[in-house]
């Protein structure tokens, strides 16, 4: 059986291979669409950068439209970081400023607290994603990470949403390492990753372990099948193992959207599970 | 001393085969049935004696509730244009096969001399992780063999490789080529290669190795609901040596020649199906 020390060589990619299969995942989803090509909100992590730069190569950087959607108490540094990339992936990119549509909806809930105004902004840059795409014949393409999927670490139709993924069935850890091989750069990869929704949060201090325990926790429990005490006796602090159960089961709504009430026999995505493709 | 026979003579036996590595579009019978005819003419030009299409090919592979919607009949006039269209070549093709008793079938037909000769309902319908199939197919009841000009083959979809006692029924009953086709989705780990071709070649390469026959392998390609098909269409000779690739994640016609006295040949030094034996006693299941 698996010990602890040999679940990171597993969770290894070969970044060439994976590069080929997700570049042809992109071009076949906007041929299929008849699409132009997609749009992507930078948001100078890794993850947006990742899903920009594996566009850029499917489709060419001129089919790849950036969108920078800044809040005025976001981070300088993630707006430097994700201009630098548009700069390196030679992708056409634009800053509009989500505070002015924010702030009219918070005047009127002057109350609200930090994780709503989060949320706010995650779905306030969703809507403009997806007016743009309409705009420019493009998808909105996704950069939700499979960590991030299985802990429910999103706004739900908010960063959440998108017209497709390719970023979906990796883990973080093998999101650096493509990003490594694509050459992204290092200040991007090698930051702290945060959803920038206020100052100072970062995403390992609000989930309360590291990427590295969540990949290697979340591979034992759904690659392997292993239970949770068993992933314990590999190691791992069983607070943390018992956190990450609680999180996956808690948001596992935010996977399936739509819940519709059946009552003919032909209910839409129960009865009739009709492919999108 | 013997009359000789003239030594040039052609052999019976050699064929050239191809294997049409096609992506196709989902539930679009009508688009899919015309790039059939796009590969059955670029098959006829480069010699192609029999073609070889993947699983269900003709109406792509993740159907759910759409299966009834694409379902033919033997006698469908789709099958017949392919058939007219093949000439002289036998071609094998996938599709949602309409049966008696109102059951659907994932079938594979072997269209030859204009029509339907032979068809082959899958028989294990795989059922686990992203596979549904027997939620929508009923399991074929069927094991036959097929004569082709060369020789006696054999026809398997997808899963029905992983039951070996299937291709060693076939072996037994005289398979010199047995022909798989696969709508095999693709999985990647550490190594070059997609983890399930991994697979595929050590079961295709094993396949040909016990059953001292030819193996030909036709995966299809492309995208469905977010699942990749990686092709990686190959010819094992007997005893599994490979003999042709096509490459991985894009469309490709693979031909080859092959010779089905080959099987012939291995098996006169290697007797495994002539002391194969079914009358060993137990253990219980």
């Amino acid at each position: 059986m698996i010990r602890r020390e040999q679940v990171r060589g597993r969770l290894e990619l070969h970044a060439p291979l994976a590069e080929a299969v997700l570049t042809s995942f992109i071009r076949d989803a906007v041929e299929t669409s008849g699409t132009q090509g997609v749009v992507v909100g930078l948001s100078g992590g890794v993850d947006s950068s990742l899903s920009a730069a594996l566009a850029a190569r499917a489709l060419g950087p001129e089919r790849v439209h950036g969108f920078l959607l800044p809040y005025r108490t976001s981070s300088p540094e993630s707006e430097r970081d994700a201009r630098a990339v548009a700069g390196h992936l030679g992708i056409p990119h634009r800053v509009i400023d989500i505070s002015p549509m924010v702030d009219a909806y918070f005047a009127m809930e002057p109350d609200a607290p930090a994780e709503r105004r989060g949320n706010k902004m995650a779905r306030e840059r969703m809507t403009i994603l997806f007016d743009q795409a309409k705009k420019l014949d493009a998808l909105v393409l996704g950069t939700s990470n499979k960590t991030e999927i299985l802990l429910g670490y999103s706004t739900v139709f908010g960063d959440n949403a998108s017209s497709l993924n390719p970023l979906g069935d990796l883990y973080k850890c093998q999101i650096w390492q493509l990003s490594r091989h694509l050459g992204l750069p290092s200040e991007v990869i090698d930051k702290a990753p945060s959803a920038d929704l206020w100052p100072g949060q970062t995403d390992e201090g609000e989930l309360g372990f590291s990427y590295e325990t969540a990949d290697e926790v979340l591979y034992l429990l759904f690659d392997l099948g292993l239970r949770p005490e068993e992933v314990a006796a590999r190691g791992y602090e069983e607070r943390v193992v018992r956190r990450i159960v609680s999180l996956e089961q808690r948001f596992r709504f935010k996977r399936r959207l739509m819940l519709i009430a059946r009552l003919s026999g032909s209910a839409v995505n129960l009865d009739q599970e009709i492919p999108r493709d | 001393m013997l009359a000789s026979a003239p030594i040039m003579a052609e052999s019976p036996t050699l064929l050239k085969i191809g294997l049409a590595q096609i992506d196709g579009r989902l539930g679009d019978v009508e688009r899919n049935a015309e790039r059939h005819l796009d590969w059955i003419a670029r098959a006829r030009e480069a010699g192609v004696d029999l073609l070889i299409f993947p699983e269900l090919s003709l109406t792509g592979y993740r159907l759910l509730h759409l299966t009834p919607r694409v379902a033919l009949p033997l006698g469908s006039p789709v099958l017949a244009r392919l058939a007219e269209a093949a000439g002289p070549m036998h071609v094998v093709v996938g599709f949602v096969e309409e049966g008696e008793r109102g059951v659907l079938h994932n079938s594979a037909v072997l269209l030859a001399g204009g029509k339907a000769a032979h068809v082959h309902r899958k028989l294990y319908l795989p059922t686990y992780g992203i596979f549904q199939e027997e939620r929508f197919f009923g399991a074929g009841r069927q094991l036959e063999t097929l004569r082709l000009p060369w020789g006696t083959a054999g026809l398997l979809i997808c899963e029905d490789l992983w039951h070996p006692e299937l291709a060693r029924r076939l072996a037994v009953a005289g398979t010199k080529l047995m022909i798989v086709v696969s709508a095999a989705p693709g999985r990647i780990g550490a190594g070059a290669l997609p983890e399930s071709h991994e697979s595929w070649e050590t079961l295709t390469r094993a396949t040909a190795l016990l059953n001292t026959c030819w193996v030909v392998y036709c995966n299809r390609v492309g995208w469905e609901e977010g699942s990749f098909y990686p092709g990686g269409s190959h010819i094992v000779r007997p005893g599994g040596e490979i003999a042709g690739r096509a490459p991985l994640l894009e469309e490709h016609l693979l031909v080859t020649e092959i010779d089905l006295r080959d099987s012939d040949r291995l098996r006169w030094r290697l007797p495994l199906l002539d002391d194969e034996r079914f009358d060993i006693e137990g253990p219980a299941a």
